[in-house]
């Protein structure tokens, strides 16, 4: 475990297929192709490479110079995933655990590794039972420090950011909606519940029923769209 | 016979007859003969010639010797032969008289039956019910019944008979009652069925066709008014009827043949009928019309419904056009007082003409629900109302009469949705009445109290009944201050003071305001006397809300005593030192809020009477640029002026819009206290019933609204008392 840096699960998994024989389980255990080898050692050189000179955490520089070296934009939603690994607790800056853990759970110790991984890493969001997750994980992690709901603002970004991957019609009158009728910050229920809406009810409304129970603001949106003749709808 | 008993003597036995004594066949020929005789003698009006105790022996030796059937058969024909010579002498009557004829041949064939009957007991009693053949009697009714009431020259003359008799009457004229009764008796005599087939079916059907005739007409020319008269009328005629010459069992019969035909078939067209319908006679209290119309329509299916349907729909259309009439809605005491006339006049109606019946009642008091809370204005001016009449308007009224004005207030009361609101305005307004010292009795607004309380429960009035011990406390607080402190005080201005708790008043804001350096002393010295007795207190000056008694002298010295309101007395204290201030002037010595200052100014300045000031320009508004001057002229009948207003009114617009955001906020801690206890019991519960337990719960004060429940509901999501299921989104767990 000290060498090669695996789990215990994984080293008695080798150990015993080479049958206890000590050199039959590196062989066994570095022909694995699925469990990758995070060193952790160079993990943490990679970490202390762009934490912050006075603070044991990475924040925003270091993640600018990041996203750099890995050739995307700090918008890109990759980084939301990678993010969702790390079980970040705030954007904009990952703690120790939270940046060395995370890499682990991708499987990588180095930044090329990890460029490497990028596109893996897209794909999750492809996964339905991920993407909600990701999108979940997504509200606590947008807010501010201390605050139970979150800014109007951030929140039109992250759907537009999050959605473009699901490719929701609705998301531009939906932000256009917030802002013109709105105006306050989001809460929880009704963030996750608008994934629900867009997973379930049609561009066109069709199967929106009014007795579901949908939190008010989505009510209105629907009336807003009624109203603004942005649906036809056919009862 | 041999048997048993004492031995005896064997002088003689008695033995049965060895050789049957057969009865002569002639002898039964000629025993026949002398019967049939006595019949034709009976039906000739020659029975007493006759001997009862001979023929019955005849006849009874007919039937011990076996000649019962020859007996039986002998009487059939004669009978037969009989009633068609009878028929004859029927038929053969003219015009009126055939009904006699047939009448009179009746009741003789009716006496010699009873005497052949009489006659022929034992074979009745023996042969008949032996070889099952009909008795005597009712074999005598029967012949009758063939022979002659259905014999095709009689059937048809005597029932067009007794129907055009019937219809004559019915169109006036005068007919034999008493001859009448003894043809349909004999009908029924022969049996129901005979009654029925042969004369009331008819007798229904063509009076169903005379009446449908007959209502056509009716309804052509006359009024609703009077064709339920006539309608009435030939009810009671058809029923009277009944009574004097027909079977009893026509009677249901037959009324609802006129039931139908007047009255079900034309109630639409009568209840809608123009200039004389059921809404007219309501708009006019036709109280006789309506009853009748009401006990009519009693009888047929869906009558008072149709009734009740058209006078709910009047109701609601009336009471919707009242509480929207943009003119009524200047006025709210007039308001409330035509809601009360109309409550009154329909009260009225239901109880004289609909006989207090109970589905009117209800049908009323929905529809009186529905308009009133059409006005969201409502609340407020039944509070005004009461007001009004606690001020001034029970002046005179005697304990009674306050106590039924009262009642039928409440009764408006109940059909308010929004209780809370009315809460509110009752609350303002109670506390300007108390403040202002203008109640007119202090047990009507106590009576007033205890009414809401029994309605709405204790917590409704809570808060009233501490106003009311706020001014109790207050009256004694200040006996004891001028008791205590009076050397203290010495000349300076007398105070009353009311301590108001916080709580229990209306909110008000209470804005700056300078007082004049005589009143700020003595209200300092009670300050200070206050707080030594009630530790930890703070107390607010209201000045928005006091009064004064100022004494003025004017030009040629005549002296008047004002009562003016707080802000007036320091705008004219102001003018002990000045003559002439401008506006700017008094605002920035007073400090009063601008709108207000100028309110205060205009009723000191431009209202005739009243204007202790006097302004220039003259202009009726009030300017930033006007001057004001002490009116030396100022002149008034009364030496007591009264110039302050504190009087409760209507709100204007922009306060309405604050009371009902207060209102708002006030339901929200409402619901949601609501919700959370509902969700306590019930653990998990679906959306909709959420919403219904919780409308329920509230109904005595407000109807609360689906979407802001539901944005309760979410409000207690993100504060954790709540949290939707994972999978049924409908569905709330209650978080402990």
């Amino acid at each position: 475990m000290a060498i090669t840096g695996a789990s215990e699960k994984a080293a008695l998994q080798a150990l015993k297929a080479s049958d206890w024989h000590l050199e039959g389980a590196f062989d066994v255990f570095y022909s694995q192709p699925q469990i990758a080898v995070a060193n952790t050692l160079h993990l943490e050189e990679v970490y202390n490479r762009y934490k912050e000179p006075d603070a044991d955490m990475i924040m925003v520089e270091g993640i600018s110079q990041l996203c750099n070296d890995l050739q995307v934009d700090p918008q890109d939603i990759v980084m939301l995933v990678i993010s969702w690994h790390m079980k970040a607790s705030t954007m904009c800056e990952f703690t120790r655990q939270e940046f060395i853990g995370g890499l682990q759970s991708i499987g990588v110790d180095s930044i090329e590794k990890l460029r490497e991984k990028l596109p893996s890493l897209r794909a999750e969001l492809k996964d339905d039972q991920k993407f909600r997750e990701i999108y979940n994980f997504a509200f606590a992690w947008a807010r501010e420090k201390g605050q139970k709901s979150l800014a109007l603002e951030t929140a039109i970004g992250m759907w537009r950011l999050l959605f473009a991957e699901r490719n929701w019609p609705l998301i531009d009158y939906w932000c256009q909606f917030l802002q013109v009728r709105h105006n306050k910050a989001i809460s929880r229920d009704t963030w996750a519940q608008l994934l629900e809406f867009v997973k379930t009810i049609d561009p066109q409304l069709t199967n929106y029923d009014e007795e579901d129970a949908w939190p008010y603001l989505i009510d209105e949106f629907v009336d807003y769209l009624k109203e603004n003749g942005l649906v036809q709808h056919r009862r | 016979m041999s048997g048993g008993g004492p031995p005896r003597k064997r002088n003689f036995k008695i033995e049965a007859f060895k050789n049957r004594v057969e009865l002569d066949p002639k002898y039964a020929e000629r025993t026949w003969k002398v019967l049939e005789h006595a019949i034709h003698e009976i039906y000739n009006h020659n029975a007493s010639g006759l001997s009862f105790e001979e023929l019955y022996r005849s006849a009874y030796n007919m039937v011990l010797h076996k000649y019962g059937e020859k007996l039986y058969d002998g009487l059939q024909s004669t009978m037969t032969w009989r009633l068609k010579e009878i028929s004859k002498s029927i038929e053969a009557a003219q015009g009126g008289l055939f009904l006699e004829e047939l009448n009179a041949k009746w009741m003789d064939h009716n006496k010699a039956l009873q005497m052949i009957r009489d006659i022929l007991m034992y074979m009745d009693r023996t042969y008949v019910p032996t070889s099952h053949r009909t008795p005597v009697h009712e074999l005598g009714l029967n012949l009758w019944r063939d022979h002659i009431i259905r014999s095709p020259m009689i059937h048809s003359r005597l029932v067009n008979t007794l129907l055009d008799l019937i219809k004559g009457e019915r169109m006036g004229e005068v007919i034999n009652r008493g001859l009448m009764r003894s043809i349909t008796k004999m009908l029924m005599d022969l049996g129901p069925a005979v009654y029925q087939d042969d004369f009331e079916k008819l007798f229904l059907d063509v009076s169903a066709s005379f009446y449908s005739v007959e209502s056509q007409e009716f309804i052509e020319c006359c009024d609703c008014g009077n064709y339920l008269k006539k309608a009435e009328r030939r009810l009671n005629e058809e029923m009277e009827r009944v009574s004097h010459y027909l079977d009893a069992g026509s009677e249901a019969k037959i009324t609802s043949v006129v039931e139908k035909e007047m009255i079900a078939n034309h109630m639409h067209r009568l209840v809608h009928m123009e200039n004389s319908g059921l809404v007219n006679m309501l708009v006019d209290d036709r109280y006789e019309d309506l009853g009748r119309m009401y006990s009519l329509f009693r009888r047929v299916p869906d009558g008072l419904s149709t009734i009740r349907d058209v006078m709910t729909s009047y109701l609601r259309e009336t009471g919707k056009q009242l509480v929207m009439d943009p003119e009524s809605l200047k006025d709210p005491v007039e308001f409330v007082q035509r809601l009360l006339n109309e409550k009154d006049k329909h009260d009225k109606i239901i109880s004289v003409a609909f006989g207090n019946d109970k589905t009117f009642q209800n049908a009323l008091n929905s529809s009186f629900e529905y308009f009133i809370n059409l006005n969201n204005r409502s609340p407020e001016f039944i509070s005004l109302y009461v007001d009004d009449k606690l001020r001034k308007g029970l002046k005179g009224a005697t304990e009674e009469d306050v106590e039924v004005i009262m009642d039928k207030v409440m009764m408006l009361f109940r059909y308010l949705q929004e209780k809370d609101v009315f809460e509110k305005y009752y609350k303002q307004h109670l506390a300007k009445r108390l403040l202002s010292g203008k109640t007119v009795s202090d047990d009507a607004e106590r009576s007033m109290i205890v009414k809401l309380k029994t309605e709405c429960g204790y917590q409704f009035t809570s808060k009233l009944e501490g106003m009311f011990t706020d001014m109790k406390t207050s009256q004694d607080t200040m006996q004891d201050f001028y008791a205590k402190k009076s050397e203290e005080l010495g000349d300076g201005p007398t105070l009353d003071v009311h301590i108001l708790t916080t709580g229990s008043w209306p909110t008000q804001p209470s804005p700056p305001c300078n007082l004049p350096t005589e009143i700020l002393t003595v209200c300092e010295k009670f300050r200070a006397y206050y707080l030594g007795t009630h530790n930890g207190r703070r107390l607010t000056w209201q000045t928005n809300m006091g009064t004064a008694d100022i004494k003025a002298t004017f030009g040629k010295g005549q002296k008047h005593e004002l009562n003016v309101s707080t802000y007036q007395m320091c705008v004219l204290m102001l003018f002990n030192n000045a003559d002439g201030l401008t506006y700017k002037d008094i605002e920035r010595d007073t400090e009063i809020p601008a709108s207000d200052l100028k309110r205060c100014l205009q009723s000191l300045a431009c209202v005739k009477g009243k204007n202790v000031l006097r302004k220039e320009p003259m202009s009726k508004d009030i300017s930033e640029d006007d001057t004001f001057y002490f009116n030396d002229k100022f002149t008034s009948k009364l030496v007591k002026v009264k110039i302050g207003t504190v009087v409760a009114q209507k709100e204007s617009e922009p306060e309405k819009q604050e009371t009902r955001q207060r209102v708002e906020e006030d339901r929200k801690p409402q619901i949601e206290a609501a919700i959370v206890r509902i969700m306590k019991s019930r653990r998990v519960l679906d959306h909709n019933s959420i919403v219904a337990e919780v409308t329920k719960q509230l109904q005595a004060r407000f109807l609360p609204n689906p979407v802001v429940i539901k944005k309760r509901i979410e409000s207690l999501i993100e504060r954790e008392f709540l949290e939707r299921d994972k999978v049924d989104r409908k569905l709330y767990r209650y978080l402990a």
